[in-house]
């Protein structure tokens, strides 16, 4: 059996590997995880303290563009360099904990709501509506007015609101799962019904919402970002990607002066998405025996 | 016949539907038996109840399905008191039931060694390693080549006459009085299909269950079965033995069904069909079910329910004018041969 199991895996590495989109995507994380790791090696450390603090390079608000000693350039007398590697573990942390809540809690919510049925699902999809019903932007911003300034509170805004769409994803696919004739089939042969529910249902269930959540640790990201820029979110002078591009938000005017503060910065997003969004298509492809063949 | 005691009892068995639109009458009073070691046909239309017959009998209705009356006994226990945990321990294990669709039948995401040995790991005593070798042992015994290598695959690997192969092995991995077969050949085509009716009916030889083979096709029937309960919107209609059934229908309805087969020996444009179609069974007409497609009907079938009588030995119908479908069935066969 080991053997065999063992072939198998390597099929479906092979099959990975061979597939152009995932191996740049996984390259693509590689490398985030990789300047992560190595932040105090690549930019250096805050020696006043605070890593997660960019050092000021200047007390002149005036941009400074790329240079030896500022590869990124500076602005708001931050250096846009260390922000933009520092930013990367930030970007890490703000994704994985908000998706890993909210998938819990919608993966709980949505599974009682399917299995319970009745007025148990009425009452949890209502709710779940009501959540839906107000905009995510405009409440992430109203929660973190009222929690009050911090990546902390933008996390968990963003967990409060960011549940419902995995909610209703396992509830519509255990109900559909729950109507298969396969489960039918292991009722015939006298299985239990939660060890149907474990064994039969879930993993034919649960594979939309692991792709689902590797695509959404980066919009997050974005997300986050957005309510930094708008002034909501992580402290000014935090090393976050969206606190950069809100320095840069007095600038507009003048991209001949800040063009760097909105590149760098938005350029490590955008790969970040795109590297999690890939890994999620190869994820799918990995997890569904479906898709193979 | 009665010296022989039968295995399943199922004595004016009522499955009830409560939809939001009314009662459904799936199954309204079925009576008939099932003997060890043999095969029972029923036959019938899409939406007679056939199905939801077998599903009553194992107890596997959903939340809307209700047994409203009616008894039900097998192997001397009296399916309808006993509790669910015993329950589970019949199913799969003395009795069981295989599909119509192989493919939706069986859970995509495992493969078919797992499922298989899901089922021997429910009801033996064994661990998993001799669990696989009976897995592998049963896969080769319903036909499946290289089985050593089979057993890791998943359904989508398989054909579809190899995945009901596969769908057999795991109902018959734990050595089962009684298997319910809905419809196991009608997603597959025709030469799998007389592939699979013999491996059935080989297995039945050789393990001696008894087979109640649930099917639209009289053909399967004719093939399969000893003894045959014809179902016309969720009452029996007709209750004989194979060969009487074909040679002396006694109700309509049947004569109509074994009408509708193409003849090898004519030449004909156009097949004949029973007409109409089934009732709605929220709606079923009052009198004789059949009595708006019945070529023969008069005001009485639509006032009174024709009772299920015997009309000869071991051969009950359902209907009022017997006598008058003799008299077709005679001039019809003599036009044939003529």
């Amino acid at each position: 059996m080991p053997a065999k199991r063992k072939s198998e895996f390597r099929k479906v590495m092979k099959k990975y590997w061979t597939n152009g989109t995932a191996v740049l995507g996984t390259c693509l994380l590689f490398f985030f995880i990789v300047i992560a790791i190595f932040a105090p090696q690549i930019a250096g450390v805050n020696e006043m303290g605070d890593n997660y603090q960019i050092p000021r390079a200047s007390w002149s608000s005036k941009p400074i563009p790329p240079s030896a000693e500022h590869p990124f350039g500076v602005i708001g007398g931050r250096d846009v360099f260390y922000g933009v590697v520092w930013g990367t573990r930030t970007a890490f942390r703000l994704g994985l904990i908000i998706t890993g809540f909210a998938a819990l809690i919608g993966v709980i919510v949505g599974s009682i709501s399917a299995y319970f049925g009745g007025w148990v699902d009425e009452i949890l999809m209502r709710i779940t509506d009501i959540f839906l019903s107000i905009p995510f932007l405009v409440a992430a911003m109203v929660m973190t007015t009222i929690l009050g300034k911090g990546l902390d509170k933008v996390i968990i805004a963003l967990i409060i609101f960011g549940w419902m769409s995995t909610a209703r994803l396992i509830r519509g696919n255990i109900l559909q799962a729950r109507e298969e004739q396969y489960v039918l089939a292991a009722k015939a042969l006298g299985q239990k019904d939660w060890v149907i529910i474990i064994k039969h249902i879930l993993p034919n269930t649960i594979f939309p919402v692991v792709v689902q959540m590797s695509m959404r640790i980066g919009s997050y990201v974005i997300t986050a970002a957005g309510l930094s820029f708008l002034g909501v979110g992580a402290e000014p002078g935090y090393a976050d990607w969206g606190t950069i591009l809100s320095f840069s938000r007095n600038w507009m005017t003048m991209l001949d002066q800040s063009w760097f503060a909105i590149v760098f910065p938005g350029t490590a997003m955008v790969l970040f998405v795109l590297a999690w969004n890939l890994v999620g298509d190869a994820l799918r492809d990995i997890f569904d025996p479906r898709m193979r063949s | 016949m009665d010296e022989k005691k039968a295995l399943l009892q199922v004595e004016d068995l009522r499955t009830y539907f409560h939809t939001e639109d009314g009662v459904v009458k799936a199954v309204d009073g079925v009576t008939f038996e099932v003997f060890p070691g043999e095969t029972l046909g029923i036959v019938g239309e899409s939406g007679c109840g056939k199905s939801v017959t077998s599903l009553s009998i194992m107890r596997l209705l959903d939340e809307k399905g209700e047994i409203a009356g009616g008894k039900i006994f097998f192997d001397d226990q009296d399916i309808m008191a006993i509790p669910e945990s015993k329950m589970m321990k019949i199913r799969g294990n003395d009795m069981a039931m295989i599909f119509q669709e192989p493919m939706t039948a069986l859970n995509p995401v495992f493969t078919i060694g797992f499922q298989i040995m899901e089922a021997i790991l429910l009801h033996q005593d064994v661990d998993e390693k001799q669990a696989r070798k009976l897995a592998i042992e049963m896969l080769k015994k319903v036909g499946i080549p290289e089985p050593e290598k089979r057993i890791d695959e998943y359904p989508h690997e398989l054909s579809g006459g190899m995945r009901q192969r596969a769908m057999i092995a795991m109902s018959l991995s734990c050595n089962p009085k009684l298997l319910f077969a809905d419809e196991p050949t009608t997603a597959l085509d025709v030469t799998i299909q007389a592939q699979i009716l013999e491996l059935m009916k080989s297995l039945q030889d050789q393990y001696g269950m008894a087979l109640v083979m649930i099917t639209h096709d009289l053909g399967v029937i004719a093939e399969m079965a000893q003894r045959v309960v014809v179902m016309y919107a969720g009452k029996v209609v007709e209750y004989a033995d194979v060969h009487t059934l074909f040679k002396n229908p006694r109700h309509p309805y049947t004569w109509g069904l074994m009408n509708a087969i193409p003849k090898l020996d004519e030449d004909k444009e156009v097949l004949y069909n029973i007409p109409g179609v089934v009732p709605d069974p929220l709606d079923f007409p009052e009198g004789c079910r059949f009595n708006t497609r019945c070529p023969l009907a008069t005001d009485k079938c639509q006032k009174e329910e024709p009772p299920l009588v015997e009309i000869e030995n071991e051969h009950t119908a359902a209907c009022w004018h017997i006598d008058k479908l003799i008299e077709t069935i005679k001039v019809s066969r003599a036009g044939e041969t003529a």
